[in-house]
């Protein structure tokens, strides 16, 4: 397996903030010149949640995964994919309760929280978010996909270092015959500020939704395998865009009938899937945070627009994992 | 010499008669069976589809006849009529006795068939995509003399 050096991503989650930039909530509010809600999002970034806990981890050496490492594979050989397509995501009444009780409000908006004030109401209840983003039902399908991770989780929990490893490689086509391709990971996100990353790979846990463990506008999902890192995006062979942020995810099914994303109560279980996200922002390494920027993907979308993120999900795999 | 009465000879070839036109009868309609049926033949095409779908998701034949899948997707599917690798509670459902079908995963443009010998209704699905619903219906009917090539296929 490839051997990652044990890598610092500085920032990593407080920059994941940046997915504002793509529901469009922030830098309206930014360019409005409201200096109140900049002053509060700067000072949401200040007090990441996780700031506390990585104080205590930051000078430790990368403590060992109760039982031993884990070794991961995960391929898909033939077959194609979901490319997952800008929309508005339908709000889980589990997730984000009630406008009278409100939930998910915790943490950074925009990452593990969503902001009362881009939450669609009717009739009492939340409908769905009012911009699109990359965790909605439109979707295309492309063929070809391929994909192939060598992994090992090492590492239980964040800290300065991490002794976690990957490889991982995806690719499919689209209609003309493109390949487009993501490779990862030069670089494994060590720790998180607004959530944990355990090391850069992690196993058997819980993710998303009410979890605050990444995005709420995703369901509540037991997450078999998922790591953060650094990659590149490549289009036929060439390298598009570099350093990007990487994050995968092997988890129970969360689609249902049309493909469209499921609310927590309507999660299948016993079917696995493995989600792709290349979300769009840029690690600025000197300042170790991140800035908004668009994936340069390659691929247009019917408005002539080019998809500013990958998500894309895999549903023809073999799936393997032993203790070292 | 004897002397037969001829209204018994009469009634034997009458009797006669009748029998054979029975047997006659009864071997025409084998034939015609034998010859109408044919599981080699396929009497419906299911297309599998990018969004998921059999289709048509219901199929309706005659006992003995033979349908084929085609996946017209750019997705790996399966066409799976087996209760026991199911995970969801009624994705596959067969008649009492009935052989479980299974045709492995496919990639695209590849096909399958399965003759269906035990008439009652089945449900299938596709095993990567159970989770969103991807579910199809074979009924296959009694054999009847009168009406024994017919096919509908409901979309």
């Amino acid at each position: 397996m490839n051997k990652i050096k044990n890598t610092f991503i500085p920032g990593i989650m407080t920059s994941l903030l940046i997915i504002l930039g793509i529901i469009g909530w922030a830098q309206p509010a930014q360019a409005q010149g409201n200096p109140d809600e900049a002053q509060k999002m700067k000072m949401l970034q200040e007090m990441a949640p996780y700031k506390g806990y990585l104080k205590a981890h930051m000078n430790i050496p990368p403590q060992e995964l109760l039982g031993g490492p884990l070794e991961v594979e995960i391929t898909q050989k033939s077959g194609g994919v979901f490319v997952i397509l800008p929309s508005k995501r339908k709000l889980d009444p589990y997730v984000f309760g009630t406008p009278q009780v409100p939930r998910a409000l915790a943490g950074t908006p925009g990452i593990n929280g969503l902001p009362p004030g881009v939450r669609g109401i009717n009739n009492g209840q939340y409908t769905e978010m009012e911009k699109p983003s990359p965790f909605g039902d439109k979707n295309i399908v492309m063929g070809n996909g391929k994909l192939d991770i060598k992994a090992v989780d090492a590492t239980a929990t964040d800290a300065g270092k991490t002794n976690d490893e990957i490889k991982f490689m995806a690719s499919w086509q689209d209609k003309q015959g493109n390949t487009y391709e993501v490779r990862c990971c030069g670089m494994l996100a060590a720790h998180g500020v607004e959530y944990p990353t355990f090391g850069g790979v992690v196993t058997n846990t819980v993710m998303h939704g009410s979890s605050r463990i990444g995005t709420a506008l995703m369901p509540t999902m037991y997450t078999y395998f998922a790591f953060w890192g650094m990659g590149e995006i490549r289009k036929n062979g060439d390298v598009l865009d570099k350093p990007r942020l990487v994050h995968g995810m092997l988890t129970e099914y969360v689609r249902k009938k049309d493909y469209e994303l499921a609310f927590d109560d309507e999660v299948t279980p016993t079917r696995k899937h493995f989600h792709l996200m290349v979300p769009p922002m840029r690690p600025e390494m000197k300042e170790q945070k991140f800035v908004h920027e668009d994936v340069k993907t390659g691929f247009k979308l019917p408005n002539g627009m080019e998809l500013p993120f990958w998500h894309v999900m895999f549903e023809n795999l073999e799936i393997d994992a032993d203790r070292r | 010499m004897q002397k037969y009465n001829p209204y018994i000879i009469s009634l034997l070839f009458v009797l006669s008669f009748l029998l054979l036109a029975f047997t006659l009868h009864y071997h025409a309609g084998s034939a015609i069976n034998t010859q109408q049926i044919d599981s080699t033949e396929i009497a419906a095409t299911v297309e599998m589809t990018n969004t998921m779908k059999f289709n048509p998701d219901t199929v309706i034949i005659k006992n003995g006849q033979t349908v084929q899948w085609k996946n017209s997707s750019l997705l790996a599917h399966s066409v799976t009529g087996d209760p026991s690798q199911a995970t969801i509670k009624g994705s596959a459902t067969l008649p009492k006795g009935a052989d479980s079908f299974d045709s492995g995963m496919m990639d695209p443009d590849q096909t399958y068939q399965h003759t269906f010998s035990l008439p009652g209704t089945y449900q299938y699905f596709c095993i990567p995509h159970e989770g969103a619903k991807m579910y199809g219906w074979i009924i296959v009917e009694e054999l009847s003399k009168n009406n024994h090539t017919s096919k509908i296929i409901i979309k």
